[in-house]
Formats: C-alpha cells, structure tokens, sequence
C-alpha cells in the first residue's frame, strides 16, 4: 500500500505532531501512582507497582496505535466500534466473571478487561459521530431519539451488573456531548425535573448494599463498622496528614491496613495522608492543567466530530477524578470508581489511555475536515 | 440569530456555539475542583487536630496483661498452689465488625469445642467493648495451633497464653486453700484485674481470704494494630507483678495423713501447736476436687457438690458448728475452780439430776447421765475422766451459765479463729444476755445444765476447740491462733495468763487419766509407748429425746438414720509429758466420740509421734 519511507515520515508526522506537555503529565500521573502503589506494597516493586508499569506501557501502546489510525477511519467505524463494546457487555452475565457480588469483567486472551470502562470512551465516539453528521437545522424531536437510545442501553446494562458508579459517569460522559452539541437548555431542564421526580422509583430498582451506602453518605455515623467505615476510615486518614503530611511510606492508616481498597478506589486517600494537603493540592492541579491542555487541544479541531470526541473524552476524565475525590473525601457517596492513572486497575488504565489516544488523534489531525454521513 | 425555542439545537453560528458550550462546562469543573480543594483544606488543615486523634486512637490500642498469681506453699515450703500455663482464646467486641460471625467461624475451626455462643454474647454485651471476654479457657496445643494459622478468619478473636491454677494436694486441702474462678459481677469494682475477663479471683478458703495479696498487680501494652486488630509491634510495655507468695502453717504431709485418716467419713480434723498457735492441719471431708474449677465447671457436676448429703462444699473445720458436748466439760470444770469449787468435793451421781419445773405435770425436770444406771460418788478428776453428766449439771447450777460462757470466751470460744477467712462461723457461746438478745426470752435453769454438757444452745467449730484446749494446755497462755505467714501477724504472741497454772493441772491431770487409765472414755484410744496422748470425748445430741422413747429404751445410734446419730467429737493433746500438739476431731453423726473420733485423734497422734514430733518451718522468701 505504502513503501517504506512514506510510512516512517508518516510516523514521524504523527509523532511530531503529538502534544508532549499533555503526553508529559500523563506520565507524571502514572508515576505518581507508581509511587503510591509502592507504597502501599510496603516496598515491594514486584508486587503491584509492576503489574502497574506493565499496563501502563501496554496503554502506552495503545495510546500510539489509536494515534496512528487515520482519524477517518475512526470515524467510519465508530458505530461498529460502539456496537461491539456494547456485545462485550451483552455477554458478560454469560460469560463474565463473578466478583464480589458484581459481574463486571470477562476474560480475553488470559486478561481480565471491564467492557463498562471502555463503553464510557465508545458511546462518546458514537455520539460524537452522530451529532456531527446531524443537520443541526432539524426541528425534529425524533433527531434525539437514537442518541438518547444509545445512551440508555449501556447505562441500564451497566446498572444491572450491577456497577451504580460506572454506569452514572457513563450517563454523564454521555449527556455531555448533547450539552456541548448545542442542545437547547430547555431540555436539560426538562430532563434534570424528570430524573429527580423518578428518583423514588429508581430507589426501588437498587441493590440494598447501594441503598445502604447512599443512605451511609448522608449518615457515615449510622454504621460505623460497616458502610460508613471506609469514608470514616478514609477522612481520618486524609484529616490525619494535615498541611504536609505524615512522609512518603509513614501514613499509619494505609500501612496498617485502616484503608479498605487502598490500592484502587482510595489510593487518594493514601496519598493525602503521606503528602498533606500540598501533596493533594499538587496532585489536583497536575489534573487540573490536563484538563485545561485537554480543553484547548480540543477547540482547536476544525471537525465538530473532533470536538466532540476530545471534549467527551476531557469531560468522562473529569467525572472520574471529581468522582474519586469526592468519595473519598465524603462529598459523594462510595461509587467504586478509580482515579485515573493511579489507581490500580487494569481496564481502567488501558481505557484512559484509549480515551486520551483519541485525543491525542484528533489534536493531530486537526485540520481534516470530516464530510457528515447519513448517520 | 433566530428566536430558540423552535429548534432543538441553539442557533448560534456552530463555532462559537461550541465555545460558549465548553467555556460554561470549563467554569463548571473549575467551581468543582475548588469545592475539592476546599473539602481538603477542611479535612486536612482545619480539622487536622481532630482527624490525628482519632487516627492514632486507630493504631494504638491499650492491652491489659495478666499477672501471674502467688504460689501458696505449705509449712516445709512445699508449693500448694501453683500457675500453670495454658492457651486460651478471647474476643474483643470492640475489634470485630461482627461478633457472631467471628464465633461461628471459629466453631467450624473447632467443631468439638464447646462455645456456648448464647452465654459468650450475653457476656460480651453486659460487659464494656474493649474488655476482652474468654470464649475457650483451656486449649490443646494442636487447637491452639490451629487458631493461629486461621486468625485472618476471625476477626477480634485472639489466642494467648494465659495462666491456670493448679493445686498440687488436690481434694486433701480443697477447702482450705479453696479455689479460683472468674470474677464476679460484685467483685468488680473491688478488683482492679476485673478490667481483664479472663483474670480469675479467689473464690473461698486462702485464696480468697488473701486474694489481694495473692492477685499481683496487672500490666498493660500499647501496640500498634492494623485493622484488624493484629498487633504490628508494641509500643510501649509495663510488665505486670506477680502477686506475693503466700506460706502457710499447713504442713501439707500431715493434711493430708488427716484427711485420708478420715476416710471418707463426714467430719474434720484440726491440728494445732499448743506452744505457738500455729495450725499444722484443718482437714474436712468429704471433699472435691479444687483443679475442676480451673476449667469452667459442668451445671451437673456442680449441683452434684450442691446436693450431696455429706456437703463436699463446707470447710467442717471451720464453717460447721456443732454443739460441743463433753468436749466442754474440761471448761466448765476450771470454771468451777474459779468460782470456789474444790477438785475434791464429789457429787453423788444415780443417773439423774432432777430440777423443779411448774410447767410440767410432775413438778420437776429430769436431766440424766449418759450412764442410765449412775456413776456413784464422783470429784471433778473422776468426772472429767467417766465423763459423768450428773456431776456437771451439779456444778454448772452453782457456778451459773455466766461464769461458765465467760470461761469458755476466754478460751476463744464463740468467737472466729481466723479472722481472713470469709466462711469460718464463729460459734454460740450462751449466756443470759445472749438469750434475751438472740431469742427474746428469759434465761432458764435447765439451760444451765444443758450447757454445763456442752448442749443446748452452745455451738463450736473444730478449729475453735483445737485452740481453746491447746491455750488450755500450754499454761493458760493465750496464743495468737496462726494459719498464714504474714507482717500482720508476727511470731509474737501475746503471754497473758488466762488461768491459774494450778487448776490447769488439775484439769490436764484428769485428762490424762481420761484416756490413759482404765475406766476412761477414751481409754481404748490410748497410745502405749514413750509418748502418750490425753483428751476428752464428747457425743452431742442431734434431736431431742421424748420421755416416752426414754421409757421404751433408747434407739441405739446404729439403728438411726445417719443424719440424726450423734455427733462424735474428741479433744486432745500430747505428748503429755511435754505437750506440742492439740487435736480436735469431729465426725458427724459418728454415733459417739469414744467410738469415731477419739480412734482417729490416737492414728493422728502417733503419725505425729513417730514423724513430726518436731515441725518446724522452712521459710520462703518471695523473690
């Protein structure tokens, strides 16, 4: 198809191309959660902060090949690339793994993947395709039928996995791309009154352990022993680190195995005790800039397509670590989501990294003008 | 720009529409991450004081530890009661998330271990959380083993090492050094080792009479925990104190030679040095087994000790009391002494003594001699030595019931012996003011006599008897009775006389001949040889015999259920050439005291001939 040097200078394009400031603080994060991993394991690498490396390398890899792939063609293949993470997810109650009262993974080539982690960068990439090819001129209700479809049927599998906290960022990651697509106001202030008014009916549909962890976020006192444990557990923590810190690998909560999930959902936690208030306040503006850089590349994409994509992708990353944060610090309630690049987890990391490959892609291609299909 | 509200999507130019979008989801996300920023600062800065307290209030956790308990040794320094080590396992409530859930994984580690999982939880909630609640006292060392490879399973349960008591003498001393158990509910506040469940406190006998002393002092560590409540590493330590040694004036050896001596009998033996007071014996029977009560105790077994006719429980030596019968006698003779009575007076005894008596048809009372057909003219040697009733009825209407009980109070009659021990009685010694006080009514003459034979309402222990004949023996001076070695009772004792030397001699001459010349009622008892034993029998009534069974013939006591023959008692001392010891035995419903007790006295007299003519104590010092 290509001789040999047109394929290097189009790698070399590309890498050219790359935005290394936002490339640079991935990987500051990646190290900091190496760090705290080490940490955790008490001082052994070979433990978790290995396994970490290796996904990350590997979402490094697939950082590049989302890259490398002609944006074009990601955009033709959007649907299909949705349609299959939405089949991963259809299988899982047939062939998915049982974990703690969940099913939430399944098993490909020896690896244990999260399809709800990918789902929340697919459904950005179906909507992103949608709402670019749409005649924004439509005076149609029936134009919100098939977006609003493809947002609820992986929120409700989601759901019954049942994974409460995956399946809200989801949700989201999703609504957002209608807010940015220019939506009028109107009918988010429509859809805000009709979810608060089926909340008493969703209330019904949930697991008592996800009663019991809402009800314990308003009350942490209400069981101490039991649901209200972790965040207790997790606010002595952070509270007990104050201004600077106990010292890298000194926090007595984590070390004492206070911290339920340190290693995953409160690694912040960990962190806040070690590092004190300036380490997490460092930590929130290492976010805080990805985010802005993130923001910036994306407007500068001439495709709606694009924008949509990078931004959907910026906002999904952005609920994550709100998500995170918040939980830990008692502001929301125990979701179970991790926090990106940190925590350890292996959907997690190589779904990022996919999220952030597109990104990356759109950034790179930035002047590619994507003609609309018929949808 | 067109009017909203007819389209769905906004009319802006699209370029500008997107900016504007992303703009207001950038201010949104810039407000949430300044509300984190401030969440951190309050959790972090503002309520760090707060959140460090409670953080090390996480880690550190306070633990009591158990002091070991002082070892009681005998006269010889033989150790009595000792500690042994032993697994056990507790439970925190305070450091489980689930109490019954930890229980019920430990039943499925030990499913032949009996965990009363009802008990252990009423346990556990009428006691504060952080105290530590046995769940399984004694443990073998493969469960133990087992515990302790599966403790991630059971959260807040813990394996120890603690300590049991074990008592070397077994049933031979049971009741005199007693026994330890929990701590009870009305023991805790008094007991500072009640912050440990497991810790044991003395229950009766020694143990209890100086368990303060015995109990040491407890230790406590901080350590580090994780979240389990495993320790990580200890912090800081102060070592608990074993209690202080304890000796007694037991010489164990001969204890038990008493106890088997009685043979299963129901009855009791105290030994005492006539010179020093120190009591070298107080053996009871029937008795138990101290060691079961290391281990918790079966309801069955326990009703069983409850309900035995021959009370296993109750230290006879010193928690029974029984009239003293002719064991009196001596007493009431020296009584008689002081009041003027010559030794040589005699009385004329024809197997009664009659006083008037109004309220009954006849006119008069009859009191009778043991001997139906009368023991003739007797003095007071010859009394003492037949044991004749008349001669002492005689004697006590002269000398009145008031000389008589303040003689017998001089001697340590009607009053406890020990003072530490919780279940010693203390005795009845009658007078008229006694009477009037206790029963309300008017002192009666035929009381007197009653008592002048050690009947009626006069009550005795066995050690109480011991003590008074061996004051009585060593020249009237009163001794400081002695069972445990401590600062609180030195070797000095107190040498006030409380006789004149003369009557004694009287007293302890008659004595003699009572068990060594024919015709003396303990005369069969006697010991021939180089050392020689004298006393006194007594046979005290349990019931009361009609006129009318007097008439037919007396049951003889064979015939009679056990608990209602005579007790038989029999005070002694030797040798008599230069007395050491004093005996008192007592075997209930023995049918009468030449008969049950003066044997076993004469067994124990000739243990104490032949191998403790000296005893002497080898002293222990506590390290």
């Amino acid at each position: 198809m290509f001789n040999q040097n047109n394929f290097y200078s189009a790698v070399f394009a590309k890498l050219k191309g790359i935005n290394y400031p936002l490339l640079g603080l991935i990987i500051t994060l990646f190290f900091v959660g190496l760090a705290a991993l080490y940490s955790i394991s008490n001082g052994d690498f070979n433990s978790w902060p290995l396994k970490h490396s290796q996904r990350f390398i590997l979402g490094l890899i697939i950082f590049f090949l989302v890259i490398f792939f002609d944006l074009r063609l990601i955009f033709g293949y959007a649907y299909v690339i949705f349609f299959l993470s939405i089949i991963s997810l259809v299988i899982i109650p047939f062939f998915g793994i049982e974990s703690n009262g969940a099913t939430r993974w399944i098993n490909i080539a020896g690896i244990s993947l999260q399809p709800s982690e990918f789902v929340k960068y697919t459904l950005i990439l179906a909507l992103a395709k949608y709402f670019h090819s749409i005649n924004n001129d439509s005076s149609f209700i029936k134009t919100l039928i098939i977006p609003l479809i493809i947002t609820i049927v992986p929120v409700l599998l989601v759901i019954t996995q049942p994974d409460l906290g995956t399946a809200l960022i989801i949700l989201l990651g999703g609504i957002s791309i209608f807010w940015i697509s220019g939506l009028n106001y109107k009918y988010f202030i429509v859809g805000v009154f009709s979810i608060l008014c089926s909340l008493p009916v969703l209330w019904q549909y949930l697991k008592d352990y996800q009663k019991d962890r809402v009800l314990t976020f308003f009350n942490p006192e209400r069981d101490p022993l039991g649901n209200g444990y972790h965040i207790m557990q997790s606010k002595i923590a952070l509270g007990s680190g104050g201004l600077f810190g106990k010292g890298y690998m000194e926090g007595t909560q984590s070390h004492l195995n206070f911290l339920p999930e340190m290693q995953t959902d409160f690694i912040f936690t960990m962190l806040g005790e070690e590092f004190g208030f300036i380490g997490t306040l460092i930590l929130l503006l290492i976010y805080a800039a990805l985010i802005m850089i993130s923001i910036r590349l994306a407007l500068k994409s001439r495709s709606l397509f694009s924008k949509y994509l990078s931004l959907g992708v910026c906002n999904v990353f952005f609920i994550y670590v709100f998500v995170n944060i918040g939980m830990v610090t008692g502001l929301l309630p125990v979701v179970g989501v991790p926090l990106p690049f940190i925590s350890y987890g292996g959907s997690s990391m190589l779904a990022v990294m996919f999220g952030f490959g597109l990104l990356m892609n759109c950034y790179i291609n930035r002047n590619i003008i994507i003609e609309k299909t018929n949808y | 720009m067109k009017k909203s509200g007819k389209f769905i999507f906004q009319k802006y130019d699209t370029e500008n529409l997107i900016n504007r979008r992303a703009a207001l989801v950038t201010i949104a996300k810039a407000g949430v991450f300044s509300l984190l920023v401030g969440r951190l600062a309050y959790l972090q800065i503002a309520e760090n004081g707060n959140y460090k307290k409670l953080s090390d209030k996480n880690r550190i956790t306070h633990r009591f530890l158990e002091p070991e308990r002082g070892i009681i040794f005998d006269l010889q320094g033989r150790p009595m009661a000792i500690n042994k080590q032993k697994y056990e396992i507790i439970i925190i409530k305070e450091e489980t998330r689930d109490v019954e859930k930890s229980l019920v994984n430990l039943k499925s580690l030990l499913p032949h271990a009996n965990i009363d999982t009802e008990k252990i939880l009423k346990e556990i909630n009428s006691r504060k959380k952080f105290i530590p609640i046995g769940i399984i006292d004694d443990l073998t060392w493969e469960d133990f083993s087992k515990i302790n490879v599966n403790i991630h399973k059971l959260e807040g349960i813990y394996p120890q090492i603690g300590f049991k008591r074990y008592y070397t003498q077994g049933e031979s001393h049971s009741h005199l050094i007693g026994y330890v158990s929990p701590i009870s509910k009305n023991e805790e506040e008094s007991n500072p080792l009640s912050k440990l469940s497991t810790a044991k406190a003395g229950k009766i006998g020694v143990e209890k009479a100086k368990d303060a002393i015995l109990r040491g002092k407890l230790g406590s560590k901080n350590i580090e925990v994780n979240a389990s409540g495993r320790e990580i590493r200890e912090l800081d330590r102060v070592n608990s104190i074993q209690g202080k040694y304890i000796q007694l004036t037991i010489d164990s050896e001969l204890q038990k030679f008493c106890y088997e001596r009685l043979n299963g009998l129901s009855g009791s033996v105290s030994v005492i040095n006539v010179k020093n007071g120190e009591f070298y014996a107080l053996a009871s029977s029937p008795s138990y087994d101290p060691n079961i009560f290391s281990k918790s105790i079966s309801n069955e077994t326990w009703e069983n000790l409850l309900s035995d006719k021959y009370k296993p429980l109750i230290n006879k030596s010193i928690s029974n009391q029984y009239p003293p019968g002719s064991t009196i006698k001596p007493f009431v003779a020296l009584a008689a002494l002081e009041s003027g009575v010559s030794h040589k007076e005699t009385f004329f005894c024809d197997g009664k003594h009659l006083i008037e008596d109004t309220s009954l048809e006849s006119g008069y009372k009859t009191f009778h001699c043991w001997k139906k057909e009368g023991h003739g003219n007797v003095d007071m040697t010859r009394a003492i030595k037949v044991s004749c009733d008349v001669y002492f009825y005689q004697i006590a209407r002269r000398i009145g019931i008031n000389k008589i009980a303040e003689v017998c109070k001089r001697y340590g009659l009607g009053e406890k012996v020990f003072k530490s021990l919780y279940e010693e009685k203390s005795g009845v010694v009658p007078n008229k003011q006694w009477k009037l006080e206790n029963l309300g009514s008017r002192w009666m003459v035929g009381e007197t006599l009653s008592a002048g034979i050690g009947q009626g309402y006069f009550l005795t222990t066995s050690a109480q008897l011991s003590l008074a004949l061996a004051q009585l023996i060593n020249n009237g001076i009163r001794l400081s009775p002695k069972l445990i070695y401590d600062n609180e009772t030195s070797n000095i004792y107190n040498e006030r006389i409380i006789a004149d030397p003369r009557y004694l001699k009287i007293i302890k001459n008659a004595l003699y001949e009572a068990t060594n010349a024919p015709g003396g009622t303990s005369y069969r008892s006697r010991i021939i040889g180089k050392y020689k034993m004298a006393g006194k029998t007594g046979t005290s009534q349990v019931r009361a015999i009609s006129i009318k069974e007097r008439e037919e013939g007396l049951i003889k006591n064979k015939d009679l259920p056990w608990e209602k023959r005579d007790h038989g008692l029999f005070i002694g001392y030797g040798p008599t050439t230069d007395p050491k010891y004093a005996v008192s035995v007592i075997v209930e419903h023995g049918g009468s005291g030449s008969g049950s007790a003066a044997p076993i006295a004469s067994d124990i007299f000739k243990y104490l001939f032949e191998k403790k003519l000296i005893l002497k104590r080898n002293e222990i010092f506590n390290v």
